[in-house]
């Protein structure tokens, strides 16, 4: 019983980073309709910026929030300045762009910060004592802060997208943007605005996972994030903010629950058999779980 | 989609000076088709006398250029972004790899082993085509792509594991037909790789006009429209992604043959690889025949050449940098942007074009002076002058 919540609160923990991610990926997705390759490295420069913060004497919690503006910044200006221009063109051009995001970033991070491991403070202290019991297993105050992040954050958005007008507008500019136009809505704006969102959500992401993570923070440590985020806001559906939440859980608990119960493949394939469950899943819903299916006029 | 972007700009000249037709079939479509076989062959001599260090560059560039050709039919041609072709290159190189060692298999004869093996791989991906599409497709080969380093760790007794597996190069000794030693297997592979290529392009340049190959650009431009031209699209989309994967296994097996030493956590089939391949692609140029070979020379020297000039990650920025400014300026890719720009001057059209009958005479005179860039505008034919998949079909009839 005891390993079985440790076990679940594990997967909990590593599925609200995915889901946080796969958060920054929909709202990508819902702006330009295109997946975001350099998410991830966007999350990883934010998660530098604030490492790089800490250590200048900021406190870590003003650091988070400073890596989260700069990703916020940095991914409009990246909506505006790189993705919109070539966006006409193709959608294989865009992606590309991604690409090519994906290693400058990634590069530049190695440019600026070192190749070397860092250690990214947690906003609470994570001693080995600093835990409490849940059903027998221990709790660290890290993974509390994950939950809550992706509570706090799911709990925004929703308010957002379903209480303000700019959520409105938002909604608008995903479903048709021509037409929001057409009403009025600065479509622009609220382009930029939706990469910037998802920027400063990743990096939240970002900071909260590099102390949990195996690599603790390098250049290497956003990859197997950004692939488990992918595949949670594939499997929940690319345009469903509720879906990357559930999605981003269900691949967390799938992944811990085969690594401890399932020993043939156990800790070697457990990205594997996560994968194809998902692949199952949309063998049955091709549009993911909460995915709205693609109308296509003739 | 290029093919929206080609036919804009191609219209605008076309008013000002209408391009030399070159028919297929007639004198001087012949003669450049021979200077170009014989610059490619010319070409290819020269690269024998290179440096050993050079030499086995330019095989590295062929043997991944024939893998991006294989990506390049499903995902260029086809419209089926596949992130999972690392794994489809993988397998070919463990097969080779595998065959070699545990089977005492000669070299050559694993080659059609790896590119079954990939053909079977491609096909059972290419199943969950039928009903999953676009990116979610895209995500079922990310599987494959994540999957295979897992199974090569995951059964190790059989692969070598994670310590990888190591082919001595006294296994890779060339075949005694060619008269060539041990200490010679770099020119060995060499020439390999370059037969291998042209016969691959060839192949693919052939596939691309016949009838399945309409319908798998169809099937990329607008899959309603091909089904209702009778196209069965969910038999095409199958067969291209074992095709595909035909291809690339087969670079796998020569990758294996060349490099003699395979592992799971390298660049060279885990995602990383996939990505490179996707990149090779797009800047070489997607659904055109040269764009893998453009495409690949340039993902395998640019990193070297800006690693020339600085070093360190600032490489890894300036790749990066040099990427966006590549799509920036030309979306269509470096072989797309040629033809584009060839095909304001020449055209080639088939024999039965009503209008190259009648300036017969003038191709003649003209043919000689294009022969240098005219592989690219033979590349051209294979997309017909209106891109539209119906016009593709009946031109397709009429064959």
């Amino acid at each position: 019983m005891e390993l079985f919540v440790e076990r679940l609160l594990a997967g909990v923990t590593n599925g609200s980073i995915f889901a946080l991610l796969a958060l920054a990926l929909v709202m990508v997705y819902r702006s330009t309709g295109t997946l975001n390759f350099a998410q991830g490295e966007f999350a990883l420069f934010s998660a530098f910026f604030a490492w790089w913060l800490v250590g200048t004497g900021l406190p870590v919690w003003a650091a988070v929030i400073a890596g989260m503006l700069a990703g916020f910044l940095l991914c409009a200006a990246a909506e505006r300045g790189l993705i919109r221009p070539v966006q006409k063109k193709s959608e294989l051009a865009t992606l590309i762009v991604a690409l090519g995001l994906f290693s400058g970033l990634n590069a530049a991070v190695a440019l600026i910060w070192g190749t070397d491991t860092k250690v990214m403070p947690s906003i609470v202290p994570n001693g080995l004592d600093d835990y409490f019991e849940l059903f027998g297993a221990r709790v660290y105050g890290d993974t509390v802060v994950t939950w809550v992040a992706l509570a706090v954050v799911t709990l925004l958005m929703t308010v957002l997208f379903t209480k303000t007008e700019l959520g409105l507008h938002m909604r608008a500019v995903a479903d048709n943007a021509e037409s929001a136009a057409l009403t009025g809505v600065n479509t622009s704006r609220i382009l930029m605005l939706g990469w910037g969102l998802a920027g400063a959500i990743g990096a939240l992401a970002g900071s909260l996972a590099t102390p949990l993570a195996p690599e603790q923070l390098s250049v290497t440590t956003m990859f197997p994030i950004f692939i488990g985020a992918c595949a949670a806001a594939l499997l929940g559906g690319l345009d469903s903010l509720a879906g990357a939440v559930i999605g981003g859980l269900i691949i967390g608990v799938v992944e811990a629950m085969v690594t401890g119960y399932v020993p043939l493949v156990g800790g070697a394939m457990q990205q594997t058999t996560a994968m194809v469950m998902i692949v199952l899943i949309l063998v049955v819903r091709p549009n993911g779980l909460f995915g709205s299916k693609e109308l296509e006029r003739v | 989609m290029p093919t929206v972007t080609d036919r804009e700009r191609t219209t605008e000249p076309r008013t000002e000076r209408s391009p030399v037709l070159l028919a297929e079939g007639s004198r001087a479509y012949r003669i450049v088709a021979l200077v170009i076989v014989g610059a490619i062959t010319g070409l290819a001599l020269i690269g024998t006398t290179l440096s050993v260090y050079r030499m086995s560059q330019v095989t590295a560039v062929m043997i991944t250029a024939i893998a991006v050709v294989g990506l390049n039919l499903a995902t260029g041609y086809t419209g089926l972004l596949s992130i999972g072709h690392s794994a489809l290159f993988g397998v070919g190189a463990y097969a080779t790899g595998i065959l070699i060692l545990d089977y005492a298999y000669s070299p050559l004869l694993t080659l059609p082993v790896a590119t079954a093996l990939g053909f079977a791989v491609g096909l059972i991906v290419g199943v969950p085509a039928l009903r999953i599409r676009g990116l979610y497709f895209s995500l079922v080969t990310l599987a494959l792509g994540i999957a295979f380093p897992e199974i090569i760790r995951r059964f190790d007794d059989f692969t070598g594991g994670a310590a990888g597996l190591l082919i001595r190069s006294q296994f890779l000794t060339p075949p005694s037909w060619t008269g060539l030693t041990r200490f010679e297997r770099g020119l060995w592979l060499y020439g390999l790789s370059f037969v291998s290529l042209v016969v691959v392009m060839l192949l693919v340049r052939n596939l691309m006009r016949s009838r399945t190959g309409i319908a798998m650009r169809g099937v990329r431009d607008h899959e309603v429209a091909i089904r209702s031209n009778g196209v069965d699209v969910a038999r095409t989309k199958v067969i291209t992604f074992g095709l595909s994967g035909a291809i690339t296994g087969y670079a796998g097996g020569l990758f294996a043959m060349n490099v003699g030493a395979l592992s799971p956590d390298g660049g060279s089939f885990t995602l990383v690889k996939s990505i490179e391949l996707i990149t090779a692609m797009f800047i070489g140029g997607a659904g055109t025949l040269l764009g893998p070979l453009i495409g690949s020379t340039v993902t395998v020297f640019l990193p070297e050449l800006t690693s020339t000039w600085t070093t360190g990650p600032i490489s890894g920025v300036l790749f990066g940098v040099t990427l966006i400014v590549l799509v920036f300026f030309m979306p269509e890719g470096i072989a797309g942007r040629l033809q584009i720009v060839i095909r304001r001057f020449v055209r080639v059209v088939p024999s039965d074009h009503p209008v190259a009958r009648r300036r017969a005479s003038s191709t003649q005179n003209s043919g000689g002076k294009v022969t240098g860039e005219e592989p690219v505008a033979a590349g051209g034919a294979e997309h017909p002058p209106g891109p539209n998949s119906d016009d593709a079909s009946s031109e397709g009839s009429s064959r």
